[in-house]
C-alpha cells in the first residue's frame, strides 16, 4: 500500500493523463470540423491564402449564403425540404418495423427465430453496391422509381438496427420483468408496451439517430431512384454543387456558380439537422437507464 | 456448450431445412419473374449491331411518335439557363428541364442512369448535354442507351455543316455521328502579354522555339512558367498536339495504341526537359496549392479555349489587359498546324424519344446561340455562326490584351483526328500511371511503357482490341 | 475442448432457455407479429435483391448458367489482385485503431464524473460522422494539401510538401483509416457508451469497496461485459472495411484521379457495373466480398458466442 500523498498524485497523474488523451483526440476530430466552420466565412481568395484559422468576414458569409440560396433558382431548399421528407418517413417506419422485431428476438421464442438472426447479419454483409440493380429493377417493377417511396422503403430496411434493439434487449432488460407482467395478465403486446419499450427508450433513440444519419447522408439510392432534380435529396444535390465549382469541373469557366465556401456552408447548413437530431437522441441515450434492475 | 436435449435439435433442424427451402422457393420465384423483366443488357464485348433502320426516315428503329409529347432535358446547372432560355423563346413547347451533374469529372452519371434505364426499359431523356463527348463509345451499340444518330435525316446536313471541321468527329461511329457538339475545347498558347513584352520575349510559333524560350525563362526568370502538367488533361495538350498515337480509334471496338512511337518520346521529352528546368508547374491547376504560389508568375500556358475564362479570369484572377491568346504551336518536322482538345461538351439524343421532332429542335437551337440570356456563353461555341458572334463579344468585353478571335478559330479546325474518344478514359490512365510516377520523380519518357500497358488493359477491359 | 471453430460455428449459441419467455406451446404467434413487418421488408430489400445477385454471378448476359466463369474472370482482371491487397492492409490498421482506440475512448469519457463533460466530449466525437458527401470531399482536398492545410506543420513534419507526396500509394491506408476512423469513431463510442450503461451501477459500487481500481474494474468487469457490442463492432466494422468504397472514391475525387478510382475491391465490382456495363461481372466480385464477410464473422461469432445470452 502507499502512503495517501502518493496515492493522490498517482491518481493526479492518472487524471491528466485521461484529460490529455481526451483533449488530443478532441482536436483530431474537431480541427477539421473548425476550419470548415470559419471556411464558409471566407472568400474563395481567403480560402486559399490566408490563414486557415481566422475568421473570414460577416459579409462574405452573407454573400455565401445569398449565392447559396440562389443558386438554381432556390434549390437548396427543394432539396433541404426531399431530405427531412426522406428521412423522416424512413425514421419512424424503421423505429415500427425494427424495434419490436429486435424485441422479438431477444425476448420471445417463435419458430424461424435463428434463421432469421442469421439472414440479417448475412444481409447486412453484402456489398451495398451490388444490391443497388435489383432493388431498382424491383421498385421499377412496381412503377415506383422516382416517387418518394422508392427512397423511403428500402430505407425504412435497417437491420443494423434490428440488431441494436436484440443486442440491448437481451442484455439490458430482465426477462423476470416481463415474465412478472405475463403472470399478471399482461399480453404479449401490453408487456412490450408497458414494461420493455419505457426500458427500452435509450436504444429506440439510438437506432433512430442511427437511422436518419445514414438515409440522411444517403447517396446512391437516392442518385439512382430519382432521376428528376426537384426530387433529389441534399447529398445529390451537393454533389451536383461540387461539379459546379472549377475544382472539379474547371468548365464552368470565370462564371463559376459555386465557390469553395458556398460548398462548405452548403455543407454545414445540409449537416446542422443531423446534429440537432443528435442532441435530442443525446438525452435519452444518457437518460438514467433502469437497465438491469433485477440482475444482481 | 450446446445442452439442448439432442431430439430437440435434431427437429428443429430439420424445420430449419424446410424453412430455409421455402425461402429458397418463393426468392427463386420473385427472381425468376424479376429476370423476366429485366431483359436485354448487353455483353462485356457489346454486341457492334447498331440500332440502324434504313426504312425510317431517320436512319434508325424509332418509338411511336407524337408530337404534342412533353420532351424531358438534362443538363448541367452552367447549361440550365439555355433550355430555360429555349423555354422562354417557345412558349408552346415547354420542356421539362432537369439538372445533374453533367458527367463532370469523370462521374459517368449519364452512362451508369442510362444502364439503369435500358435495364427498366423506361426511362431515358429525350435530351442529355454531357461535359465530355465520348458517350458515342457506348451509346452507339444496340442495347445501351440507343442513342440517335444526328446526320441520318434527324437533322438537317445544312445545319450540321455549320458545326467547325471535325467537331462531331469525336462522336462519330463508322459515319454515323450521335452528338450536336455544344462547344469545343482547341488548344492555342495562352500567354501574358504584360510581361512577355517586360521580359522582351517573341512570342514562340513552334514547340521547338516554345522550348528555347523555357530554357531561356528558366535562366533568366526563374519562377516563371511556360506550362502545366500537373492534370490529368496533360496529355491531350502536349501528346495529342505531338500527334502521339495512344489513342487511335480505328473502329467501334478496336484502338490503336503505340506509346513507343517517336511522336510520343517527342512529347514525353518536352514535358521533361521542362519540368526539369522548372518552367512546368507539376500542380494541379484548379488546385489550392497552384492558385496560391503560381497565381502570378504564368508567362504561357498551352491550353484549351475555356482558360481564358476559367483560368486566367476565374481561378487566376489575372487583371484585365494582360492576357491573350497565339496559335497553336506546330512541330517542326510535321506538315501541318495540329492541335489537342480538351474536353468540350455535347448534346445527344435518345432514340426512344417518343418526339424525336421536337428533341432535334431543342437541340439545334441550344446549340446555335452564343448568349445563355443576357450573358455570353461560358465556352467557345461549336457552331460556326456562333462562335464568331461569340468571339466577337468576348473581344469586345476587353479582358483580353490583343486578337484572341484569329488563333481561336484557326485552332477549331486543326484537331487532329488522330486521338479518338473511346469508353475508356485517357485522363484516368494518364492521372492513376503517369502522374503518379512523375510525383516519385520520374521522367514521362521512362513512363511510357508503363502507360502502354495500363491502356491496353483498360481497353481490353472494355472489350477493345488493341493493336500496335 | 476440442470442437475445432468451424464445428462451433456449425453449433453456434443454442438460446439460452432461461432467459427467454416459453410461448412454445401456448401462443406461438405473438413472435411472429413482432417480426412479420421486418421480415416483409428483409424479403424485399434483402433476401430478394442477395438471391439476384447471386443469380446474376451465375449467368451471363442472357442469363445462361456459366458456373463460377464469372468469378475466374474478375478474379483475373490486372485489378484485382492489386485491389484485394490494398484492402487487406486497410483493414488490419483499421481494424487495430478500431478495437483499441474506441474501447479506449469510451472508458475514459464513461467514468468521467461531470455529465456536461461527458455530452461535450460525446458531441465533439460524433461531429464528423454528420458530415457526408461533396463536403467531405472539399475537405479532405484542403486538409491533405500542406500548402493550405489546417494541419500543414503535421503533414510537412511527415516529409510531405505537396498533394502529391500525401497521396502517395504506400501512405493510402493509412489515410483511409484515418478517414474512417474520423467519421465512424464517434459512433461506436455512442454505441459502446449505450453498453457501458447497461451495466448496473452495483455492480461497479461492489468492484470498488473489493478494492479495485479503474483499470482493473475495466478489464475484469466492463470489458467482459460489453464483450457482445464490441464483437458486434468488430464484425459490422470488419464487413464495412472489406466493403472499402467511400473514402477511396472521395481521395479519389479530391486527388483528381491520381488515386485510382479502382483502388478497392468494391469500387472495382462498382467499376464493373456502372462503367463497363458488366452486372455480372460486378455481382461476383460482390460475392467474394460476401464470402470473405461470413467466413471472418463465423470466426467471430464463434470466438464471441455473439448469439448467447448470459
Amino acid at each position: 500500500m502507499s502512503s495517501p500523498a502518493s496515492y493522490t498524485a498517482q491518481r493526479w497523474a492518472g487524471r491528466s493523463l485521461v484529460a490529455v488523451v481526451l483533449i488530443v483526440f478532441g482536436l483530431f476530430f474537431l480541427v477539421p470540423v473548425i476550419w470548415l466552420l470559419l471556411a464558409g466565412t471566407k472568400t474563395n481568395h481567403q480560402l486559399v491564402d490566408g490563414n486557415p484559422f481566422s475568421f473570414g468576414s460577416l459579409s462574405a458569409l452573407r454573400h455565401n449564403w445569398d449565392a447559396l440560396m440562389s443558386f438554381q433558382s432556390g434549390s437548396f431548399k427543394t432539396w433541404m425540404k426531399n431530405s427531412v421528407l426522406y428521412a423522416g418517413l424512413a425514421l419512424v417506419i424503421t423505429l415500427v418495423v425494427s424495434i419490436p422485431a429486435g424485441y422479438a428476438l431477444a425476448k420471445l421464442d417463435f419458430k424461424g427465430r435463428r434463421p432469421l438472426l442469421i439472414v440479417t447479419l448475412v444481409v447486412m454483409l453484402m456489398p451495398t453496391s451490388a444490391l443497388v440493380l435489383p432493388i431498382f429493377l424491383e421498385v421499377n417493377y412496381v412503377h415506383l422509381v422516382n416517387t418518394p417511396l422508392s427512397v423511403i422503403l428500402p430505407f425504412s430496411f435497417f437491420p443494423f438496427g434490428v440488431y441494436l434493439a436484440y443486442i440491448y434487449f437481451a442484455d439490458a432488460v430482465p426477462s423476470e420483468l416481463l415474465e412478472a407482467a405475463k403472470i399478471d395478465g399482461c399480453s404479449e403486446v401490453r408487456t412490450f408496451t408497458a414494461i420493455a419499450l419505457p426500458l427500452g427508450m435509450p436504444v429506440v433513440a439510438l437506432v433512430g439517430f442511427f437511422s436518419f444519419v445514414q438515409n440522411w447522408n444517403n447517396f446512391f439510392l437516392p442518385y439512382v431512384m430519382l432521376p428528376r432534380s426537384d426530387a433529389y435529396p441534399m447529398q445529390v444535390g451537393l454533389t451536383q454543387m461540387l461539379t459546379s465549382t472549377p475544382n472539379f469541373n474547371p468548365v464552368v469557366g470565370a462564371s463559376a456558380e459555386v465557390s469553395p465556401p458556398e460548398l462548405v456552408l452548403a455543407t454545414l447548413v445540409s449537416a446542422a439537422p443531423v446534429l440537432v437530431i443528435f442532441l435530442l437522441a443525446q438525452r435519452y441515450v444518457v437518460s438514467g437507464l433502469t437497465a438491469g434492475a433485477t440482475k444482481g | 456448450m450446446e445442452m439442448v436435449p439432442r431430439n430437440a435439435a435434431r427437429v428443429r433442424r430439420s424445420r430449419r431445412v424446410s424453412r430455409v427451402r421455402a425461402a429458397a422457393l418463393v426468392a427463386g420465384a420473385v427472381v425468376g419473374a424479376l429476370s423476366l423483366a429485366a431483359c436485354g443488357g448487353q455483353s462485356v464485348g457489346g454486341s457492334t449491331s447498331k440500332i440502324a433502320d434504313s426504312n425510317s426516315k431517320y436512319g434508325f428503329k424509332t418509338a411511336s411518335q407524337d408530337s404534342k409529347a412533353q420532351i424531358t432535358v438534362w443538363v448541367d446547372s452552367t447549361r440550365e439557363p439555355i433550355a430555360k432560355a429555349y423555354n422562354a423563346a417557345h412558349p408552346d413547347a415547354q420542356v421539362k428541364i432537369v439538372t445533374y451533374d453533367g458527367n463532370a469529372n469523370g462521374s459517368n452519371s449519364f452512362k451508369t442512369k442510362t444502364q439503369l434505364f435500358d435495364r427498366a426499359g423506361s426511362g431515358w431523356p429525350d435530351v442529355t448535354f454531357t461535359t465530355d463527348n465520348n458517350s458515342a463509345a457506348w451509346g452507339s451499340f444496340s442495347g445501351t442507351g440507343d442513342l440517335a444518330a444526328v446526320n441520318k435525316g434527324l437533322v438537317p446536313d445544312t445545319t450540321l455543316n455549320n458545326f467547325a471541321k471535325g467537331s462531331l468527329d469525336v462522336c462519330t461511329v463508322d459515319g454515323t455521328s450521335y452528338c450536336l457538339r455544344n462547344d469545343l475545347a482547341q488548344n492555342v498558347l495562352w500567354y501574358n502579354k504584360t510581361l512577355m513584352d517586360k521580359f522582351g520575349y517573341q512570342v514562340p510559333t513552334t514547340w521547338e522555339d516554345y522550348e528555347k524560350l523555357a530554357d531561356k525563362v528558366a535562366t533568366e526568370h526563374p519562377g516563371y512558367i511556360v506550362g502545366t502538367a500537373g492534370d490529368a488533361w496533360t496529355p491531350e495538350i502536349y501528346m495529342w498536339a505531338a500527334q502521339c498515337p495512344a489513342n487511335d480509334v480505328t473502329g467501334p471496338k478496336t484502338v490503336k495504341v503505340d506509346t513507343s512511337d517517336p511522336n510520343c518520346v517527342k512529347g514525353a521529352k518536352l514535358i521533361d526537359d521542362l519540368v526539369a528546368n522548372k518552367t512546368m508547374s507539376t500542380l494541379s491547376l484548379f488546385g489550392p496549392d497552384f492558385a496560391k504560389n503560381d497565381a502570378d508568375k504564368v508567362l504561357m500556358l498551352p491550353g484549351p479555349s475555356w482558360y481564358g475564362g476559367s483560368v486566367f479570369q476565374g481561378t487566376l484572377k489575372t487583371p484585365a489587359g494582360q492576357v491573350a491568346a497565339a496559335p497553336a504551336l506546330k512541330w517542326a518536322d510535321a506538315s501541318d498546324t495540329v492541335t489537342g482538345d480538351v474536353g468540350g461538351g455535347a448534346w445527344w439524343i435518345s432514340s426512344h424519344s417518343k418526339n424525336l421532332a421536337a428533341a432535334a429542335d431543342f437541340a439545334t437551337w441550344v446549340t446555335s446561340q452564343a448568349k445563355y440570356g443576357d450573358a455570353l456563353a461560358p465556352t467557345y461555341p461549336a457552331y460556326t455562326p456562333a462562335a464568331q458572334t461569340w468571339a466577337a463579344e468576348t473581344q469586345k468585353s476587353g479582358y483580353y490584351a490583343d486578337d484572341i478571335v484569329t488563333p481561336m478559330s484557326q485552332a477549331a479546325g486543326q484537331v487532329w483526328s488522330g486521338w479518338g474518344s473511346a469508353q475508356f478514359s485517357q485522363e484516368a490512365i494518364w492521372a492513376k500511371v503517369v502522374q503518379a510516377g512523375m510525383s516519385q520523380g520520374k521522367t514521362v519518357e521512362s513512363l511510357l511503357p508503363a502507360w502502354q500497358t495500363e491502356i491496353e488493359n483498360q481497353a481490353k477491359t472494355f472489350g477493345y482490341e488493341v493493336t500496335k | 475442448m476440442t470442437a475445432t471453430s468451424s464445428e462451433r460455428v456449425a453449433t453456434v449459441a443454442p438460446e439460452a432457455a432461461s432467459n427467454r419467455i416459453r410461448t412454445g406451446s401456448w401462443r406461438p404467434r405473438a413472435g411472429h407479429a413482432f417480426v412479420a413487418p421486418y421480415v416483409a421488408l428483409l424479403a424485399l430489400f434483402g433476401i430478394i435483391p442477395v438471391c439476384y445477385s447471386i443469380y446474376l454471378a451465375f449467368t451471363d448476359v442472357g442469363g445462361g448458367f456459366v458456373g463460377f466463369s464469372n468469378f475466374s474472370r474478375t478474379a483475373q482482371d490486372y485489378r484485382f489482385l492489386p485491389a484485394l491487397g490494398h484492402v487487406a492492409v486497410y483493414l488490419l490498421i483499421w481494424l487495430v485503431m478500431l478495437s483499441v482506440l474506441v474501447v479506449l475512448l469510451t472508458l475514459l469519457v464513461h467514468q468521467l464524473v461531470s455529465r456536461r463533460t461527458k455530452t461535450v466530449i460525446r458531441l465533439a466525437y460524433y461531429i464528423p460522422g454528420a458530415l457526408a458527401g461533396a463536403s467531405s470531399v472539399l475537405l479532405w482536398l484542403f486538409v491533405l494539401d500542406p500548402t493550405v492545410s489546417p494541419v500543414a506543420p503535421i503533414l510537412k513534419a511527415l516529409g510531405s510538401d505537396h498533394f502529391t507526396d500525401v497521396v502517395a500509394p504506400g501512405h493510402l491506408p493509412v489515410i483511409f483509416a484515418v478517414i474512417a476512423f474520423w467519421t465512424g469513431a464517434g459512433g461506436w463510442v455512442l454505441v459502446l457508451y449505450g453498453a457501458l450503461n447497461t451495466i448496473p451501477s452495483d455492480v461497479l459500487e461492489a468492484a470498488k469497496v473489493d478494492g479495485a481500481g479503474r483499470v482493473r474494474t475495466a478489464l475484469r468487469i466492463q470489458l467482459p461485459m460489453i464483450r457482445k457490442s464490441i464483437t458486434y463492432m468488430l464484425i459490422l466494422a470488419f464487413a464495412a472495411g472489406t466493403q472499402l468504397f467511400v473514402e477511396p472514391q472521395l481521395i479519389s475525387q479530391a486527388s483528381f484521379g491520381i488515386v485510382p478510382n479502382d483502388y478497392s475491391v468494391n469500387q472495382l465490382a462498382y467499376q464493373y457495373a456502372f462503367t463497363q456495363n458488366d452486372f455480372n461481372g460486378s455481382a461476383a466480385i460482390a460475392l467474394d466480398l460476401l464470402v470473405i464477410a461470413l467466413i471472418s464473422t463465423g470466426l467471430f461469432v464463434a470466438r464471441g458466442r455473439l448469439f448467447e445470452t448470459d
